[in-house]
């Protein structure tokens, strides 16, 4: 162990700081100061605290560049993770923002320094190669979001939902552990290279498969992928709708970096084969199994859904299906930093679609509900953010020119290069096409009604706020703009994987 | 270079831009289109004397001046356009605007009753730039260009009256029998790019014109032994044939009659059909052009073709004018007649003799043809001479003019254009070489050039008027009975006085070419014209004109011992040459069945053609359409089996599908947690075997 000075743990973990600062203030303001003000205030009160330390957070990571790796991987600041951590911010910023009008509780206070805790967490989470950590900084986020998927006191449904996904993280949970102490038990290490660099020789040892699939099992709860999935249709369904958006947005960023890290760092040499009709033993095998149920089950679940935010959920799945495909890509080492870049994108500009998804399934919710009904003849009761829901919708469908076309495209040319100068994985990029087109039916499902149905009698134009409109443009902007000009966001993204060696 | 130079130009188009305006203006803006026309003529007109003063008094090296420029690219190569002012085109171009201008003012009154006047003056204003477009050319290509707006004019205004049925067939077979011509001179034309890589008459030494594309044409053999310049000089000519009324494509003229009078006085008396005469003197120096080798051979191989054809033509067309009764018919083979003079003269004599003929037929036949039209007007439409006579004292102004007019195309002596015109191509057809027949040829079409027109004039206005008469025979008539309460009458001033003007220059032009004084041919030779009276009485001179005086004197004799002894009493009466010779006669009056001819052999091979054509397409093309349409409609027609049956049903089995997957997937989400957690330890089973078994294989 290296000795190492607090005062560079401070600029290393800054933005961590700043935010865990932020939550004690939001707590702090709002139940000290704000107590006795009306609601719509305290709301406000909290969601510009909340606001100015993501900024600050977000200033501290752009401007203060560091690099380190502490203490064997229990702490990992380098480019990449940094970049991660804007977009995780990023994404608590979109969330905070979508909730300054919500009524689901007056626990204002509490509200936002959960929101604050679990971004935290998942920074913590990307920032770690050492299992242990990993561990801590995924109950952190885990916990945190249980208790905002049951923030709804007022609703049975959102008490379900979190006690549901409370007990099905939990058991998760449990064989992760088991699973990761069955990994220290094997290589001895807790540190993600060394694990590695111990496992090789190993070769296909029985236990190390348990301990593999138990610690698959964690992260497949995280990244709710098929048959780990049964959480997430009750979780998004019951929680309340912004607390919904980040279960979909950044906690998934955050699980699917952390979760990359480990597969192709810590499983490194044990990767098995998963090119059709070569199987071998390893992670890739598993994972494309994963992927094949999650796009499956995912895209056909969601047909049959009347509720949008549950079909916000089965897309959800398909879609860790398709992200699970550039994990698969990181299986070949040379093709490594092309997987990442694409997952990478994929992740972000997913996150900024699904985010911007639910705020218009919030403004919806506020007419009567959340099911397909709601939404008929939404166009002409609320024109702009039925453009936005538009161009989000397209884009989760992958329709040209928008950001969710580039990235699945960037993820399956990954995926389908991982193998050189064999069709490898091939399959499971044409089972992903297919399924996507699939998709393309729920999706336009929610825009016929929208664009196409006629309004009901009683249909009321939802009140939409200045910050719910500017947020949805954004993201809308967002969204096209991304996928018109992907090299803004992939360029950087690819300098970072560089710049971080990975 | 001077300004004119710079600005020719403008000459054809300011008729142009007037013919643009007419043709945006309402029908009823009649003083709107004969002012702009009248006016744009006018222009034109000073600018041409402007022109013609600018040659005048210069020698022959700095006498032509061109102005070319570049039209646009192809390849590596610029196509250039230009035009060209030497004593030709200045020449031409004061003769077409003063008689254009002349036309134009007549038919303001001829034209007055017709409700389409605007219509015409926009059609005569586009003919008028057209044909100043050609005399200007300094390119075979916009020469060519101008020469098809002209014949495309000329088919408008012939068939000006088309809702008379012979007047559109007159304007189709107008067309499509110059258009004959018209491919022999482009294909000439390509030969001609292909051999010089130029189209430009003259450009400073490289024009297809000068000297080395002249000498590296007549190098060059073709298959058939000719020189090139002999083969595209030939082809170019054909384009003249045509254009001309030359035989044997003449036969489109005389039909031309059929449009309105000053039409066939200014396109197919005085301008367009000189252009063909005018293209040969153009490019002259290509059918002039002859190897060194060869230099003493007295005449080129074209410039034979082009004299035997103007010969032949010239004899040919006068003989057929002896038989014809309608006025307008026999000026129009007379035309013929004479444009076949201009081309013996071309032939046998060079660019001064056809041309100078060319300049004085021009005023005289645009005199004689506006007479006829002025009598036409008198007498209510009738075109008929028999239906005339003795309009001498009606018609008094008509008569005088229409009186020196004839004079002047029969060739009387001395003191009429025609005469000297005429003497100066019998002059070089005796002088020529090759043969003497040309000669006679020309003798013998002056004989009968007298004979017709003294026919002629006797009918039209000696004796007494026998219009009357003949409507007796066609009572019910409409037309007769509106025309039996009216006399015919003078025309009005403005048709006569362009007469008077006319008749003026059919007597004082052909003192510009007479022999002891021959400016004209000096002028266009740019030379200076000496004054020298002793030409005129060289012995071999003298005999000539003394020969040809005697000639016309006997046509002229013989004319009135026919017809004006004895005039004809009834419209009826069987025509004085009929009752000598009735089978010669009859020969004459149906024009050697040319039409009849040509109906038996081109049009049924023609016709022939169409049937098989049209055989053809309908049982070959069309049968293989229709088997193609069949098994278009076989192969559709499985195709939608094929997609109903299967691959609707398979989407439609496909889509049931994915719905039960969809409601089953859905339904395995019972909501219990224990499930839930169920499932979870499932999976860890089932991804076991997995990795042990399944990844064994």
């Amino acid at each position: 162990m290296n000795a190492f000075s607090y005062l560079d743990l401070l600029n290393l973990l800054g933005p961590e700081t700043i935010l865990v600062l932020t939550s004690l203030a939001a707590l702090f303001v709002d139940l000290g100061a704000l107590r006795d003000q009306p609601l719509p205030r305290r709301w406000l009160a909290g969601g510009g605290v909340t606001a100015l330390g993501g900024l600050l957070a977000i200033l501290w990571l752009t401007n203060v560049t560091a690099q380190a790796n502490l203490a064997h991987g229990i702490l990992v600041v380098d480019p990449l993770t940094q970049l991660v951590k804007v977009v995780l911010v990023a994404m608590l910023l979109f969330t905070v923002a979508l909730s300054l009008r919500a009524e689901f509780t007056e626990h204002v206070g509490e509200y936002f320094c959960l929101l604050l805790l679990a971004t935290v967490g998942m920074m913590f989470l990307v920032s770690s190669e050492d299992v242990l950590t990993i561990f801590v900084a995924l109950e952190l986020t885990s916990l945190s979001l249980y208790i905002l998927t049951a923030f709804n006191k007022r609703s049975l449904v959102s008490a379900e939902a979190g006690l549901k996904y409370f007990l099905f993280g939990g058991v998760a949970a449990a064989f992760t552990l088991f699973g990761l102490s069955l990994i220290y038990g094997l290589a001895g290490s807790t540190n993600l290279r060394e694990i590695a660099t111990n496992l090789a020789g190993k070769g296909t040892d029985p236990l190390l498969m348990v301990a593999l699939i138990m610690v698959v099992m964690g992260f497949g709860f995280k990244i709710a992928a098929v048959p780990f999935h049964l959480w997430a249709p009750d979780a998004y369904q019951g929680a309340p709708t912004p607390a919904a958006a980040l279960i979909a947005s950044g906690s998934k960023v955050a699980s699917f970096f952390v979760f990359a890290k480990v597969m192709a760092l810590g499983f490194a040499g044990i990767e098995g084969n998963g090119a059709w009709r070569q199987f071998a033993p390893g992670w890739v095998p598993v994972l494309a199994t994963l992927a094949v149920a999650s796009m499956l089950l995912g895209n056909l679940a969601a047909i049959a859904q009347s509720s949008v935010k549950r079909l916000l959920a089965y897309s959800a799945i398909a879609h860790a299906g398709y992200m699970l495909l550039g994990l698969l890509a990181m299986s070949n080492p040379h093709r490594r930093a092309d997987g990442m870049a694409a997952l990478v994108y994929y992740i972000t500009t997913y996150g900024l679609t699904t985010i911007g998804a639910f705020g218009v399934v919030q403004i919806v919710e506020r007419t009567g509900g959340d099911s397909l009904e709601n939404f008929a003849g939404f166009s002409r009761r609320a024109p702009l953010v039925a453009v936005c829901l538009m161009v989000f919708m397209l884009s989760l469908a992958g329709i040209p020119p928008l950001a969710g076309f580039f990235g699945k495209f960037y993820l399956f040319t990954a995926a389908a290069g991982a193998e050189p100068g064999n069709l490898g994985l091939l399959w499971l990029v044409i089972f992903a096409i297919a399924m996507s087109a699939v998709s393309l039916y729920y999706y336009l499902q929610v825009l016929k009604r929208a664009f196409v149905a006629a309004p009901a009698e009683a249909a009321i134009a939802p009140v939409v706020s200045f910050m719910e409109r500017l947020t949805l443009a954004l993201l809308a902007l967002a969204v096209v703009v991304l996928g018109a000009l992907p090299a803004w966001l992939l360029g950087p993204i690819a300098d970072a994987i560089k710049a971080a060696g990975f | 270079m001077s300004w004119i130079v710079h600005n020719l130009w403008l000459v054809p188009f300011l008729p142009l831009l007037a013919a643009g305006l007419t043709a945006l203006a309402k029908q009823r803006h009649r003083r709107f289109a004969a002012t702009l026309a009248i006016g744009s003529m006018t222009v034109s007109f000073l600018l041409a004397v402007g022109a013609f003063a600018h040659t005048l008094g210069r020698h022959e090296d700095e006498a032509r001046q061109v102005f070319n420029f570049p039209w646009f690219q192809f390849g590596t190569e610029w196509l250039k356009l230009g035009w060209v002012l030497d004593p030709l085109t200045a020449a031409m171009l004061v003769m077409v605007t003063f008689v254009g201008l002349l036309i134009f003012i007549y038919s303001v009154g001829y034209m007055a009753h017709d409700e389409n006047f605007t219509r015409f003056f926009c059609f005569l204003s586009l003919f008028a730039g057209a044909m100043l477009g050609v005399v200007i050319a300094n390119s075979l290509l916009l020469l060519f260009i101008c020469w098809e707006l002209v014949g495309l004019t000329s088919y408008l205004l012939i068939g000006f009256w088309y809702h008379k049925p012979s007047a559109a067939a007159a304007a189709k077979k107008a067309f499509i029998t110059t258009r004959l011509g018209d491919v022999a001179l482009l294909l000439g034309m390509v030969w001609l790019y292909s051999q010089t890589g130029t189209l430009l008459f003259y450009d400073n030494g490289a024009g297809c014109l000068e000297q080395s594309a002249l000498g590296a044409m007549v190098a060059q053999t073709t298959s058939l032994g000719l020189a090139a310049s002999t083969g595209i000089g030939l082809l170019i000519f054909a384009g003249a044939v045509g254009k001309s009324g030359q035989v044997p494509l003449h036969v489109w003229l005389p039909d031309a009659m059929e449009g309105p009078t000053p039409v066939s006085a200014l396109i197919h008396a005085a301008t367009m059909v000189a252009a063909g005469v005018f293209l040969v003197a153009r490019v002259y120096p290509l059918m002039a052009a002859r190897d060194i080798a060869d230099v003493l051979s007295p005449s080129t191989a074209a410039l034979q073709v082009v004299t035997w054809v103007g010969a032949i033509t010239a004899v040919f067309a006068a003989l057929i004018a002896v038989a014809q009764t309608d006025i307008k018919r026999i000026l129009a083979y007379s035309t013929v007649s004479q444009l076949g003079y201009m081309m013996l003269g071309l032939g046998v004599g060079g660019v001064a003799v056809g041309m100078f003929h060319l300049i004085t037929h021009a005023f005289f036949k645009a005199l004689l043809f506006m007479g006829a039209g002025s009598v036409i007007h008198g007498c209510h439409e009738e075109q008929d001479i028999r239906r005339m006579g003795g309009l001498r004292k009606l018609m008094p102004v008509t008569f005088a003019t229409y009186a020196v007019g004839m004079l002047a195309l029969a060739g009387f002596p001395l003191l009429f254009s025609g005469f000297w015109s005429k003497d100066e191509i019998l002059h070089a057809a005796h002088e020529w070489p090759v043969s003497c027949w040309p000669f006679y040829f020309g003798l013998f079409g002056a004989l009968l050039t007298a004979f017709y027109m003294t026919r002629q004039v006797a009918c039209v206005f000696f004796g007494n008027y026998r219009g009357h008469a003949a409507e007796g025979a066609a009572a019910g008539n409409h037309h007769a009975a509106k025309s039996r309460r009216h006399q015919p009458h003078e025309s009005p001033a403005v048709m006569t006085a362009p007469l008077a003007i006319l008749a003026a220059f059919a007597v004082v032009l052909g003192f510009l070419g007479t022999p002891a004084w021959p400016w004209f041919q000096s002028y266009l030779e740019g030379e200076a014209a000496m004054v020298d009276p002793d030409k005129l009485l060289a012995p071999g001179t003298l005999a000539l004109m003394l020969g040809s005086a005697l000639v016309v004197f006997a046509g002229l004799g013989l004319g009135w011992w026919l017809y004006g002894r004895r005039p004809m009493r009834h419209a009826d009466d069987a025509d004085g040459l009929e009752r000598l010779h009735p089978e010669i006669f009859a020969v004459l009056r149906d024009k050697f069945y040319v039409d009849e001819f040509y109906e038996a052999t081109v049009i049924r091979f023609n016709a022939g053609c169409a049937w098989l054509g049209d055989w053809l397409d309908r049982w070959i093309w069309g049968g293989a359409v229709l088997a193609c349409k069949f098994i278009t409609i076989g192969l559709s027609w499985l195709s939608r089996l094929f997609d109903e049956f299967v691959v609707n049903l398979g989407f439609d089995e496909g889509c049931r599908r994915i719905g039960n997957g969809a409601r089953f997937t859905s339904s395995l989400q019972d909501g219990q947690t224990q499930n839930y957690l169920r499932t979870l330890a499932l999976a860890l089973a089932a991804l076991l075997l997995l990795l042990t078994w399944g990844c064994k294989g």
